[in-house]
Protein backbone atom coordinates (compact mmCIF):
# COMPACT_ATOMS: atom_id res chain seq x y z
CA UNK A 1 0.00 0.00 0.00
CA UNK A 2 1.08 3.34 -0.39
CA UNK A 3 2.53 4.76 2.72
CA UNK A 4 0.77 7.80 3.31
CA UNK A 5 2.73 11.07 4.43
CA UNK A 6 0.98 12.48 8.13
CA UNK A 7 0.05 15.88 7.67
CA UNK A 8 0.84 16.55 10.91
CA UNK A 9 2.44 14.89 13.86
CA UNK A 10 0.51 13.48 16.73
CA UNK A 11 -2.94 13.85 15.16
CA UNK A 12 -5.31 12.19 16.27
CA UNK A 13 -6.77 10.84 12.89
CA UNK A 14 -4.83 7.31 12.67
CA UNK A 15 -2.89 7.10 9.49
CA UNK A 16 -2.09 3.33 9.24
CA UNK A 17 -0.37 2.38 5.90
CA UNK A 18 -1.28 -0.81 5.36
CA UNK A 19 1.44 -3.67 4.96
CA UNK A 20 0.35 -7.41 6.10
CA UNK A 21 -1.77 -9.63 4.11
CA UNK A 22 -4.87 -8.92 6.01
CA UNK A 23 -4.66 -5.42 5.56
CA UNK A 24 -4.22 -5.58 2.04
CA UNK A 25 -7.09 -8.45 1.79
CA UNK A 26 -9.12 -5.75 3.45
CA UNK A 27 -8.14 -3.27 0.79
CA UNK A 28 -8.58 -5.20 -2.51
CA UNK A 29 -10.75 -7.95 -1.97
CA UNK A 30 -13.48 -8.60 -4.01
CA UNK A 31 -12.98 -4.76 -5.63
CA UNK A 32 -11.84 -3.63 -9.09
CA UNK A 33 -13.54 -4.21 -12.68
CA UNK A 34 -14.83 -7.58 -13.09
CA UNK A 35 -14.14 -9.22 -15.85
CA UNK A 36 -15.62 -11.94 -17.67
CA UNK A 37 -12.27 -13.68 -17.32
CA UNK A 38 -11.26 -17.34 -19.04
CA UNK A 39 -9.70 -18.44 -15.54
CA UNK A 40 -10.25 -16.61 -11.89
CA UNK A 41 -8.07 -17.34 -9.58
CA UNK A 42 -9.26 -18.81 -6.35
CA UNK A 43 -9.21 -16.95 -2.86
CA UNK A 44 -9.68 -20.28 -1.02
CA UNK A 45 -8.01 -19.80 2.50
CA UNK A 46 -7.35 -15.71 1.39
CA UNK A 47 -10.96 -15.04 2.54
CA UNK A 48 -11.05 -16.79 6.20
CA UNK A 49 -8.76 -13.85 7.51
CA UNK A 50 -11.21 -11.42 7.03
CA UNK A 51 -14.21 -13.23 8.82
CA UNK A 52 -13.25 -12.22 12.03
CA UNK A 53 -14.70 -8.38 11.41
CA UNK A 54 -18.39 -9.63 10.34
CA UNK A 55 -20.02 -9.89 13.17
CA UNK A 56 -23.41 -8.79 12.69
CA UNK A 57 -25.68 -7.39 15.40
CA UNK A 58 -28.78 -9.84 15.05
CA UNK A 59 -28.49 -12.96 17.25
CA UNK A 60 -29.30 -13.59 20.79
CA UNK A 61 -25.27 -14.75 21.44
CA UNK A 62 -24.76 -10.87 19.97
CA UNK A 63 -27.27 -9.76 22.64
CA UNK A 64 -25.19 -12.18 25.65
CA UNK A 65 -21.73 -10.50 24.18
CA UNK A 66 -23.16 -7.25 25.05
CA UNK A 67 -24.59 -8.34 28.42
CA UNK A 68 -21.25 -9.64 29.25
CA UNK A 69 -19.05 -6.52 28.08
CA UNK A 70 -21.79 -4.43 30.09
CA UNK A 71 -21.34 -6.77 32.80
CA UNK A 72 -17.35 -5.80 33.38
CA UNK A 73 -17.48 -1.85 33.12
CA UNK A 74 -15.04 -0.80 34.93
CA UNK A 75 -17.80 0.87 36.50
CA UNK A 76 -18.33 -2.13 38.58
CA UNK A 77 -14.57 -2.41 39.86
CA UNK A 78 -14.26 0.69 41.16
CA UNK A 79 -14.24 -0.89 44.49
CA UNK A 80 -17.70 -0.02 45.70
CA UNK A 81 -18.83 2.96 44.16
CA UNK A 82 -22.45 3.30 43.16
CA UNK A 83 -23.83 3.61 40.22
CA UNK A 84 -24.93 6.84 40.76
CA UNK A 85 -21.16 7.60 41.67
CA UNK A 86 -20.08 6.26 39.05
CA UNK A 87 -22.32 7.66 36.11
CA UNK A 88 -21.20 10.88 37.88
CA UNK A 89 -17.58 10.09 37.31
CA UNK A 90 -18.36 9.38 33.96
CA UNK A 91 -19.88 12.59 33.00
CA UNK A 92 -16.87 14.58 33.80
CA UNK A 93 -14.64 13.01 32.05
CA UNK A 94 -12.70 10.74 34.77
CA UNK A 95 -13.87 7.54 33.47
CA UNK A 96 -14.00 7.81 30.07
CA UNK A 97 -10.21 8.71 30.51
CA UNK A 98 -9.42 5.82 32.59
CA UNK A 99 -10.57 3.49 30.44
CA UNK A 100 -9.43 4.79 26.51
CA UNK A 101 -7.60 2.24 25.04
CA UNK A 102 -9.73 -0.02 25.67
CA UNK A 103 -10.73 -1.14 22.22
CA UNK A 104 -9.26 -3.96 21.78
CA UNK A 105 -9.43 -5.71 25.27
CA UNK A 106 -13.59 -5.39 25.48
CA UNK A 107 -13.75 -6.38 21.15
CA UNK A 108 -11.98 -9.36 22.54
CA UNK A 109 -14.28 -9.87 25.34
CA UNK A 110 -17.09 -9.39 23.16
CA UNK A 111 -15.17 -12.00 20.76
CA UNK A 112 -14.74 -14.66 23.58
CA UNK A 113 -11.24 -14.10 23.98
CA UNK A 114 -9.65 -15.13 26.99
CA UNK A 115 -7.63 -12.28 27.92
CA UNK A 116 -10.59 -9.54 28.81
CA UNK A 117 -9.89 -9.49 32.64
CA UNK A 118 -6.94 -7.21 31.59
CA UNK A 119 -7.54 -6.05 28.68
CA UNK A 120 -8.98 -2.51 29.28
CA UNK A 121 -6.31 -1.33 31.04
CA UNK A 122 -3.80 -2.84 28.71
CA UNK A 123 -3.07 -0.50 26.40
CA UNK A 124 -1.46 2.78 27.46
CA UNK A 125 0.11 3.56 24.39
CA UNK A 126 -0.95 6.52 22.09
CA UNK A 127 -4.09 7.35 23.48
CA UNK A 128 -4.02 7.54 27.39
CA UNK A 129 -1.09 9.36 27.06
CA UNK A 130 -3.49 12.57 25.51
CA UNK A 131 -3.66 15.59 27.72
CA UNK A 132 -6.68 17.15 25.73
CA UNK A 133 -10.00 15.95 27.06
CA UNK A 134 -13.42 15.49 24.65
CA UNK A 135 -16.12 18.04 24.40
CA UNK A 136 -18.86 15.24 23.68
CA UNK A 137 -17.62 12.05 26.06
CA UNK B 1 -8.34 -24.65 -22.57
CA UNK B 2 -7.54 -26.53 -25.12
CA UNK B 3 -7.63 -23.83 -27.76
CA UNK B 4 -4.60 -22.37 -26.07
CA UNK B 5 -2.19 -24.51 -27.55
CA UNK B 6 -3.25 -22.95 -30.88
CA UNK B 7 -1.67 -19.52 -29.95
CA UNK B 8 1.86 -19.23 -29.43
CA UNK B 9 1.06 -16.51 -27.33
CA UNK B 10 0.65 -18.85 -24.34
CA UNK B 11 3.17 -20.83 -24.96
CA UNK B 12 6.89 -20.74 -23.18
CA UNK B 13 10.18 -21.83 -24.14
CA UNK B 14 9.36 -24.79 -21.85
CA UNK B 15 5.99 -25.50 -23.08
CA UNK B 16 4.35 -24.83 -20.03
CA UNK B 17 0.92 -23.14 -20.19
CA UNK B 18 0.81 -19.65 -19.35
CA UNK B 19 -1.93 -17.01 -19.39
CA UNK B 20 -2.10 -12.51 -19.05
CA UNK B 21 -3.10 -11.76 -15.81
CA UNK B 22 -4.06 -8.39 -15.73
CA UNK B 23 -3.73 -5.84 -13.39
CA UNK B 24 -4.96 -2.94 -14.23
CA UNK B 25 -6.40 -0.31 -17.33
CA UNK B 26 -4.68 2.42 -18.00
CA UNK B 27 -4.51 5.73 -20.22
CA UNK B 28 -1.63 4.71 -23.02
CA UNK B 29 0.75 7.15 -22.50
CA UNK B 30 4.40 7.50 -22.61
CA UNK B 31 6.01 6.38 -19.71
CA UNK B 32 2.67 5.43 -17.96
CA UNK B 33 4.39 2.42 -16.41
CA UNK B 34 7.85 2.39 -14.42
CA UNK B 35 10.12 0.48 -16.38
CA UNK B 36 11.22 -2.11 -13.87
CA UNK B 37 7.32 -2.71 -12.30
CA UNK B 38 6.94 -6.76 -11.91
CA UNK B 39 4.54 -8.20 -10.62
CA UNK B 40 3.12 -12.24 -9.88
CA UNK B 41 5.49 -14.36 -10.06
CA UNK B 42 7.58 -11.68 -10.47
CA UNK B 43 7.05 -11.38 -13.77
CA UNK B 44 7.66 -7.86 -15.62
CA UNK B 45 4.48 -6.03 -16.20
CA UNK B 46 3.88 -5.21 -19.96
CA UNK B 47 1.24 -3.09 -22.05
CA UNK B 48 -1.67 -4.50 -24.46
CA UNK B 49 -2.18 -1.09 -26.11
CA UNK B 50 -5.75 -0.59 -28.05
CA UNK B 51 -6.28 2.75 -28.85
CA UNK B 52 -6.33 5.56 -26.55
CA UNK B 53 -6.34 3.00 -23.51
CA UNK B 54 -3.73 -0.13 -22.40
CA UNK B 55 -4.05 -3.07 -20.25
CA UNK B 56 -1.56 -3.38 -17.48
CA UNK B 57 -0.95 -7.12 -17.79
CA UNK B 58 1.86 -9.86 -16.56
CA UNK B 59 2.72 -13.48 -17.66
CA UNK B 60 1.68 -16.11 -14.95
CA UNK B 61 1.82 -19.59 -14.93
CA UNK B 62 -0.67 -21.93 -14.79
CA UNK B 63 0.31 -24.46 -13.18
CA UNK B 64 0.12 -24.08 -9.66
CA UNK B 65 -2.11 -23.57 -6.78
CA UNK B 66 -3.41 -20.08 -7.14
CA UNK B 67 -3.96 -17.22 -4.55
CA UNK B 68 -0.87 -17.24 -2.67
CA UNK B 69 -0.19 -14.65 -0.39
CA UNK B 70 2.67 -13.77 -2.61
CA UNK B 71 -0.33 -13.00 -5.17
CA UNK B 72 -2.36 -10.59 -3.32
CA UNK B 73 0.55 -8.53 -2.45
CA UNK B 74 2.22 -8.83 -6.04
CA UNK B 75 -1.15 -7.71 -7.30
CA UNK B 76 -1.33 -4.65 -5.08
CA UNK B 77 2.23 -3.72 -4.99
CA UNK B 78 1.49 -3.16 -9.18
CA UNK B 79 -1.43 -1.52 -8.17
CA UNK B 80 -0.02 0.99 -5.86
CA UNK B 81 2.33 1.85 -8.49
CA UNK B 82 0.49 2.40 -11.31
CA UNK B 83 -2.00 4.94 -8.79
CA UNK B 84 1.47 6.28 -7.63
CA UNK B 85 1.42 8.17 -11.08
CA UNK B 86 -1.41 8.31 -12.53
CA UNK B 87 -5.09 7.60 -13.12
CA UNK B 88 -5.86 3.72 -12.64
CA UNK B 89 -8.79 1.02 -13.12
CA UNK B 90 -7.88 -1.49 -10.86
CA UNK B 91 -8.98 -4.90 -12.59
CA UNK B 92 -10.74 -7.28 -9.72
CA UNK B 93 -7.66 -9.76 -8.09
CA UNK B 94 -7.53 -13.06 -10.12
CA UNK B 95 -7.96 -12.14 -13.27
CA UNK B 96 -6.37 -13.57 -15.94
CA UNK B 97 -7.10 -14.30 -19.81
CA UNK B 98 -5.25 -16.93 -22.26
CA UNK B 99 -3.39 -14.23 -24.41
CA UNK B 100 -2.70 -10.69 -25.74
CA UNK B 101 -5.88 -10.90 -28.37
CA UNK B 102 -8.46 -12.09 -25.68
CA UNK B 103 -7.24 -8.98 -23.63
CA UNK B 104 -7.98 -6.73 -26.53
CA UNK B 105 -11.13 -8.01 -27.72
CA UNK B 106 -12.43 -9.04 -24.28
CA UNK B 107 -11.84 -6.33 -22.22
CA UNK B 108 -10.15 -3.03 -23.88
CA UNK B 109 -11.98 -3.01 -27.08
CA UNK B 110 -15.91 -3.51 -26.05
CA UNK B 111 -15.51 -0.68 -23.34
CA UNK B 112 -12.98 1.90 -24.76
CA UNK B 113 -15.18 4.78 -24.41
CA UNK B 114 -16.06 3.41 -20.67
CA UNK B 115 -12.61 3.08 -20.06
CA UNK B 116 -11.38 6.48 -21.33
CA UNK B 117 -14.34 8.19 -19.57
CA UNK B 118 -13.28 6.39 -16.52
CA UNK B 119 -9.95 7.13 -16.57
CA UNK B 120 -10.72 10.92 -17.06
CA UNK B 121 -13.18 10.98 -14.07
CA UNK B 122 -10.36 9.61 -11.87
CA UNK B 123 -7.55 12.01 -12.96
CA UNK B 124 -6.28 14.07 -10.50
CA UNK B 125 -8.43 12.41 -7.61
CA UNK B 126 -7.48 9.80 -4.70
CA UNK B 127 -9.57 7.00 -2.98
CA UNK B 128 -9.22 6.74 1.06
CA UNK B 129 -10.57 4.63 3.40
CA UNK B 130 -11.75 5.27 6.39
CA UNK B 131 -12.81 3.01 9.75
CA UNK B 132 -14.44 4.83 12.63
CA UNK B 133 -14.15 1.88 15.51
CA UNK B 134 -16.13 2.54 18.79
CA UNK B 135 -14.36 2.26 21.54
CA UNK B 136 -16.25 -0.27 23.83
CA UNK B 137 -15.74 0.31 27.24
CA UNK B 138 -16.56 4.09 26.33
CA UNK B 139 -19.72 3.63 24.71
CA UNK B 140 -21.38 1.27 26.74
CA UNK B 141 -20.58 3.73 30.03
CA UNK B 142 -22.48 6.11 27.54
CA UNK B 143 -25.56 3.50 27.54
CA UNK B 144 -25.76 2.61 31.15
CA UNK B 145 -25.68 6.20 31.50
CA UNK B 146 -28.70 7.19 29.22
CA UNK B 147 -30.58 4.63 29.99
CA UNK B 148 -31.98 3.68 33.05
CA UNK B 149 -33.37 0.27 32.18
CA UNK B 150 -29.67 -0.71 31.22
CA UNK B 151 -28.36 0.28 34.50
CA UNK B 152 -31.06 -1.16 36.39
CA UNK B 153 -30.24 -4.65 34.44
CA UNK B 154 -26.92 -4.60 34.75
CA UNK B 155 -27.12 -4.12 38.37
CA UNK B 156 -29.56 -7.22 38.51
CA UNK B 157 -27.17 -9.56 36.17
CA UNK B 158 -24.15 -8.52 36.71
CA UNK B 159 -23.51 -10.89 39.88
CA UNK B 160 -24.93 -13.81 37.65
CA UNK B 161 -22.91 -17.30 36.53
CA UNK B 162 -21.34 -15.86 33.31
CA UNK B 163 -22.68 -18.62 31.24
CA UNK B 164 -26.12 -18.02 31.84
CA UNK B 165 -28.49 -16.97 29.63
CA UNK B 166 -30.81 -15.34 32.18
CA UNK B 167 -33.54 -13.59 30.05
CA UNK B 168 -32.60 -10.83 32.10
CA UNK B 169 -29.22 -10.80 30.39
CA UNK B 170 -30.59 -11.47 27.12
CA UNK B 171 -33.05 -7.97 27.29
CA UNK B 172 -30.20 -6.52 28.73
CA UNK B 173 -27.48 -7.27 25.78
CA UNK B 174 -30.98 -6.60 23.16
CA UNK B 175 -31.21 -3.35 25.35
CA UNK B 176 -27.70 -2.23 24.27
CA UNK B 177 -27.75 -3.35 20.91
CA UNK B 178 -30.24 -1.27 20.26
CA UNK B 179 -28.28 1.93 21.64
CA UNK B 180 -25.33 1.26 20.03
CA UNK B 181 -26.95 1.03 16.76
CA UNK B 182 -28.74 3.93 17.70
CA UNK B 183 -25.55 5.45 18.41
CA UNK B 184 -23.82 4.04 15.61
CA UNK B 185 -26.46 5.70 13.25
CA UNK B 186 -26.28 9.15 14.70
CA UNK B 187 -22.29 9.25 14.85
CA UNK B 188 -22.03 8.24 11.63
CA UNK B 189 -24.03 10.51 10.23
CA UNK B 190 -22.62 13.60 11.80
CA UNK B 191 -19.50 12.12 10.34
CA UNK B 192 -20.58 12.45 7.18
CA UNK B 193 -22.29 15.44 7.39
CA UNK B 194 -18.68 17.36 8.00
CA UNK B 195 -16.98 15.22 5.25
CA UNK B 196 -19.29 14.90 2.38
CA UNK B 197 -18.63 18.34 1.78
CA UNK B 198 -14.89 17.79 0.30
CA UNK B 199 -15.31 14.79 -1.00
CA UNK B 200 -16.52 13.55 -4.95
CA UNK B 201 -18.09 10.56 -3.73
CA UNK B 202 -18.27 8.02 -1.67
CA UNK B 203 -19.10 4.19 -1.20
CA UNK B 204 -19.77 1.95 1.88
CA UNK B 205 -16.97 -1.21 2.32
CA UNK B 206 -17.64 -4.17 4.46
CA UNK B 207 -19.12 -2.34 7.62
CA UNK B 208 -21.01 -4.41 10.45
CA UNK B 209 -18.66 -5.17 12.76
CA UNK B 210 -19.88 -4.87 16.31
CA UNK B 211 -17.89 -2.32 17.23
CA UNK B 212 -17.55 -0.42 14.48
CA UNK B 213 -19.28 3.07 13.49
CA UNK B 214 -18.00 3.92 9.32
CA UNK B 215 -16.26 1.76 7.07
CA UNK B 216 -16.34 3.56 3.59
CA UNK B 217 -14.17 4.64 0.20
CA UNK B 218 -14.06 8.37 0.11
CA UNK B 219 -12.88 9.70 -3.77
CA UNK B 220 -11.53 13.29 -2.72
CA UNK B 221 -10.44 15.58 -5.27
CA UNK B 222 -6.27 16.44 -4.79
CA UNK B 223 -6.76 20.02 -4.09
CA UNK B 224 -9.66 19.50 -1.67
CA UNK B 225 -7.66 16.46 0.00
CA UNK B 226 -6.30 19.18 3.05
CA UNK B 227 -9.69 20.37 3.81
CA UNK B 228 -11.05 16.46 4.33
CA UNK B 229 -8.28 15.45 6.33
CA UNK B 230 -8.75 18.46 8.17
CA UNK B 231 -12.31 17.64 8.83
CA UNK B 232 -11.58 14.29 9.66
CA UNK B 233 -8.70 15.49 12.03
CA UNK B 234 -11.42 17.51 14.09
CA UNK B 235 -14.04 14.87 14.38
CA UNK B 236 -11.67 12.72 15.49
CA UNK B 237 -10.17 15.01 17.95
CA UNK B 238 -13.60 16.07 19.25
CA UNK B 239 -14.43 12.32 19.86
CA UNK B 240 -10.95 10.66 20.53
CA UNK B 241 -12.08 9.00 23.67
CA UNK B 242 -14.79 7.11 22.19
CA UNK B 243 -14.29 6.97 18.68
CA UNK B 244 -11.34 5.72 17.03
CA UNK B 245 -11.09 7.14 13.23
CA UNK B 246 -8.16 5.09 11.09
CA UNK B 247 -7.71 6.65 7.51
CA UNK B 248 -5.81 4.61 5.07
CA UNK B 249 -4.57 6.40 1.37
CA UNK B 250 -4.24 7.61 -0.76
CA UNK B 251 -5.00 3.74 -2.52
CA UNK B 252 -5.90 2.58 -5.97
CA UNK B 253 -9.61 3.64 -6.36
CA UNK B 254 -10.73 0.00 -6.00
CA UNK B 255 -13.99 0.88 -5.02
CA UNK B 256 -15.11 3.45 -7.56
CA UNK B 257 -15.05 1.45 -10.75
CA UNK B 258 -17.55 -1.06 -11.12
CA UNK B 259 -20.69 0.97 -12.62
CA UNK B 260 -20.05 4.90 -13.38
CA UNK B 261 -22.42 5.80 -10.85
CA UNK B 262 -20.39 8.76 -9.39
CA UNK B 263 -19.39 10.36 -12.67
Amino acid sequence: MTVASQRRGGGYLERPAPSGLADVVEVILDKGIVIDAYVRVSLVGIELLTIDARIVIASVDTYLRFAEATNRLDLYEKGGKDLTEAIGDLQEGGASKKTSGAVKGVKKALTGGDDDEDGPRKRPAKKASRSRRSQEA
Amino acid sequence: MTSLTDSTDVMTEEDELTGLYVYAIVADEPDRVPASLVGLDGSPVELVRHGRVAAVVGRMALDRPPGRRADLMAHSGVLDALDASGPVVPVQFGTVLPDRDAVVDDVLDPDVARWTALLEALSGRRQFNLRATYNQAAVLQEVVAEHREVAELRERTRDLPEDLAHPDRIRLGELVARAVDAKREDDAAMVMELVLPHVVSYAPRHGKGIDQVLDVAFLVDDDRRGAFEDALESVAEAWHERIRFQLVGPVPPYDFVEGDWWV
